[in-house]
């Protein structure tokens, strides 16, 4: 079972050590025991958004909001399998509709009261919308899907194993595209494949967190990430008008409401039902001032959700305001058949290039915990998360370890339908990775690129990224300057490939933040968390 | 055959359930104004939460000594799995939910003191909509119903709403569906599945396992196509009142809930808003299970106190003497509902959840 619950790469030593006195208060990690006026809530991590509405609620209830962050798949699966019970009062995700379909989950859900509400629907650079037509047009999904299948635009969107907006929009998009009117099952979402295949095809971002996936675009669109720029995005629209609010994009984003429907986030703050009195009290307080018409409007303000009691007005930035809702499906395993098929038939496949530090520093129980950590992505997880994060069919995956120098690269090509020997090829060279030597971190970086470039130019239709993960400083061959040197004149095509570093033992947090910076990437850090927990974040990304 | 209950006949009734109870347990009405109040906490289903949080109801109940507490959960979550250790009284928002709990702690007592009948609440472009299709029409009362059966026919063969002709108000490519809470823990989904199991069984109470499997189809198509469903009905009717039409053209709820707004002039039931009552309807018996002598304190308060009662009427529920319900109500909803059906039996209906929840 999993203890840690990672949703924003940060799990510090706060929950393995159980210490509390951490300067840097993790915010992955419970809150510690019960207490009169102090609501603990597991919640998705965008509601970091509201605490300033929050911090004006404590002054007026007394009731203070202890947040432990977490993803979606990761929240159902912690109140599937108890690990909620006790340490927390109650969970606040933007919708309860995967854990109500799983009944050890749907137990501990008690009172729910909604909070506000955002559709997830599809924001575009203005010039995209223009140039489609739909800036002043209503379309439905079909047709956003037929001019992505064109490729006459492309977007980002979270994974929607790990993020709810990715999550809906999946489910949105199956269901419309179905066209059947009613929840979809299995069957229909066999039928409806090649259009999804379709729709995804222009998908050019994917990302763990809807946070980053704003930050990339935004960054992108300004140049300031080397990887090429993309028309628009599929999130909540707060993030949209967020985005839009926040005016550092090159041109605000469209925001299209796709006429024949959407999935909406409603935000239910939700007790859980083994939360005691206090709790009870503290959760009943806050909803109330929450829900009051002024906290409502004030919510409408300052995070750019809509309200969910009546009598609020809507503002001006909301420019559709009736929206049809489409059917989510309550089948557990029409969901799960939906997520398997994105991530097995339907998105574009993944290519993935391990830079896997294997240098003497790496002995004991790291070079173990590296191979853990791998064969966790060939279905040794079979946890909730670890089935959707495991490394899926069509994906080629590509090892290469470094020492003192980089070691022999190698490729492995999972097929189309059952993966499961190529699967368990990659376990077996996992735990047959052997440690010793120095640490030539940009020698070995560099050289993957090499490793990429005819794997790029035979099938450049891939989601592709690196992740390099080290335990120490650089010691042997180029530095990092030269590395950033010889940067430009790395093909275009591979400049853009995202670099997640993974920061583990002593690695170089400014090194390597450098290195996710400038291509675009993210530092994930292991130094506190299990390597296994962070590998499987990332997938969200890849 | 379809019964015809008047409110006249279900006040004698109630009165008989209220009278049996009312008597046994000693009375401990002490307290009053100037001593310390005793604090009752129980368990109820959201549609009642408005009123127990509503300062006047808590005046009155302090009046007795009491200060009354009050968790919502779905009434068949109440029923089946939610921990009723810790409260003192249980009120599900209807009898065969109650009967279940009556069951399962082994007791008789219970009081109902009002009730409400099933409703749909939509917008006069649906409503026109549904008129054109034969579906909405004006009733055995003064009042326009949906038609039940109609209604069946149209989800047997999976309309959606841009099937239907001449539709430029709504064209959503979205099945005709009433929306429900989960059958598996909501009471108004288990009153809705009462009304339609019994117009698809030939306008009979589905009363022998041949029936249940006849039925089933047709009526676990209502609730499947819908998809995710909330477990509480003050859900649906938020989204009602709040998203408006595109998300919830219809929405079933109590008669209660639609009344409680339109009484309290709040402005949240707007202009093109309208209540349907379904043909034939189903009433959802607010049944009030104590679990403690201050449980039963609160239960007799409620079926024998006036100003109680005349608080109850002002949240929409019908009141066992129905002078009161009319007095506050006035024009604004009809005296007598006709074609009223009963329930299937605790089990019966209990075996329908379980199959439709699936």
């Amino acid at each position: 079972m999993r203890t840690a619950l990672v949703g924003t790469g940060l799990v510090l030593a706060a929950l393995l050590a159980g210490c509390t006195d951490d300067p840097y208060p993790d915010p992955a990690a419970p809150v510690g025991p019960a207490e009169p006026g102090v609501l603990r809530v597991l919640a998705g991590s965008e509601l970091t958004d509201m605490q300033p509405v929050l911090d004006e609620a404590a002054k007026a209830t007394g009731i203070e909001v202890k947040f432990t962050f977490t993803g979606t798949l990761e929240g159902a699966e912690a109140l599937a399998n108890g690990e909620v019970d006790g340490k927390y009062d109650a969970v606040w995700f933007s919708s309860n509709r995967y854990p109500a379909g799983i009944p050890d989950a749907a137990k501990r859900l008690g009172n729910q009261v909604k909070i506000m509400s955002s559709p997830v629907v599809l924001g575009l650079s203005g010039a995209s919308a223009k140039r489609l037509g739909w800036a002043d047009k209503r379309v439905g999904w079909g047709e956003i899907a037929d001019q992505a299948g064109r490729k006459a635009f492309s977007y980002g969107m979270t994974d929607p194993s790990s993020s709810n907006s990715g999550f809906s929009a999946l489910v949105g998009v199956a269901s419309a595209l179905a066209g059947a009117g009613n929840a979809v099952d299995a069957g229909q979402i066999a039928a409806v494949t090649p259009q999804l295949k379709s729709f995804f095809s222009a998908q050019a971002l994917s990302a763990g967190s809807s946070g980053w996936l704003s930050e990339a675009y935004q960054r992108r669109a300004s140049g300031q990430d080397p990887g090429a720029q993309v028309d628009g995005l599929i999130n909540y629209e707060s993030v949209l008008l967020s985005m839009n609010a926040a005016g550092n994009l090159p041109e605000p984003l469209t925001v299209v409401y796709p006429s024949d429907g959407v999935v909406t986030a409603d935000y239910p703050l939700t007790l859980l039902t083994d939360a005691g009195n206090d709790a009870r009290d503290a959760h009943q307080r806050l909803t109330d001032h929450l829900r009051t018409p002024d906290v409502q409007r004030k919510i409408m303000e300052t995070t750019h959700r809509r309200p969910v009691v009546p009598g609020v007005e809507l503002d001006s930035r909301f420019t559709v305001r009736d929206l049809v809702e489409l059917p989510f499906p309550a089948a557990r395993d029409s969901v799960d058949a939906l997520l398997s098929a994105y991530f097995n038939e339907i998105r574009r496949p993944s290519r993935t290039l391990y830079v896997l530090d294997t240098s003497g520093s790496m002995a004991g129980d790291r070079i173990a915990s590296l191979r853990s950590a791998l064969a966790g992505l060939t279905g040794a997880d079979g946890s909730l998360t670890g089935r959707f994060r495991q490394f899926r069919s069509r994906e080629e995956v590509t090892m290469l370890p470094f020492n003192t120098t980089p070691g022999t690269p190698r490729t492995f090509t999972l097929p189309e339908g059952d993966p499961q020997a190529g699967l368990a090829e990659i376990k077996a060279y996992a735990e047959g990775l052997r440690e010793g030597g120095g640490t030539a971190i940009y020698d070995s970086l560099s050289r993957a690129y090499e490793v990429m470039e005819p794997l790029v130019a035979a099938d450049p239709d891939r989601f592709t990224s690196i992740v390099l993960m080290t335990d120490g400083e650089n010691a042997n061959g180029s530095g990092l300057e030269e590395f950033q040197a010889s940067f430009g004149s790395v093909p275009a095509s591979l400049r853009q490939i995202p670099v997640f570093t993974v920061l583990f033992g002593e690695g170089s947090s400014a090194e390597l933040g450098q290195v996710a910076t400038m291509t675009g990437g993210k530092v994930f850090d292991a130094r506190n968390a299990q390597l296994g927990e962070v590998f499987q974040e990332i997938r969200g990304y890849q | 055959m379809k019964r015809r209950l008047s409110i006249g006949l279900a006040v004698v009734l109630l009165a008989a359930v209220v009278a049996v109870v009312v008597w046994s347990p000693s009375d401990d009405a002490q307290g009053g104004a100037q001593g310390e109040l005793t604090t009752v906490r129980g368990v109820t289903g959201s549609e009642k939460l408005a009123f127990f949080s509503d300062q006047r109801v808590v005046d009155a109940f302090a009046r007795h000594g009491l200060k009354v507490e009050v968790d919502t959960a779905g009434s068949r979550q109440i029923a089946t799995s939610l921990d009723l250790g810790k409260y003192e009284f249980a009120f599900p928002a209807s009898s065969p939910a109650a009967q279940r709990i009556q069951r399962d702690r082994k007791t008789t007592a219970a009081y109902t003191p009002f009730q409400s009948p099933m409703a749909v609440a939509t917008f006069e472009p649906i409503v026109q909509l549904l008129q054109a299709a034969g579906v909405v029409t004006k009733g055995a009362g003064d009042y326009q119903v949906l038609d039940v059966a109609k209604y069946l026919e149209l989800t047997k063969a999976g309309t959606r709403w841009d099937q239907l002709p001449g539709n430029t108000a709504y064209p959503a490519r979205k099945n005709v569906l009433i929306t429900t809470t989960n059958p598996g823990e909501s009471n108004s989904a288990a009153m809705y599945l009462s009304i339609v199991s019994f117009v698809a069984n030939g306008n009979t109470v589905v009363g022998t396992p041949e029936q249940e499997a006849t039925v089933l189809p047709d009526v676990a198509r209502l609730f499947r196509d819908q998809g995710y469903t909330q477990n509480s009905t003050e859900g649906p009717f938020e989204d009602y009142l709040a998203a408006g039409m595109g998300k919830t053209p219809l929405a079933l709820i109590y008669e209660s809930q639609y009344l409680d707004r339109v009484l309290r002039a709040d402005g949240s039931i707007r202009q093109d808003m309208r209540l349907l009552y379904l043909a034939p309807t189903v009433y959802s018996k607010h049944t009030l299970v104590p679990l403690s002598d201050k449980g039963d304190q609160v239960g007799r308060l409620l079926s024998t106190d006036p100003e109680l009662a005349k608080l109850a009427a002002t949240f929409g529920f019908r009141t066992s003497d129905p002078r009161v319900f009319a007095e506050v109500v006035g024009d604004k909803a009809p005296t007598d509902l006709v074609d009223a059906v009963e329930p299937p039996s605790f089990e019966t209906l209990e075996r329908l959840l379980d199959a439709v929840a699936k």
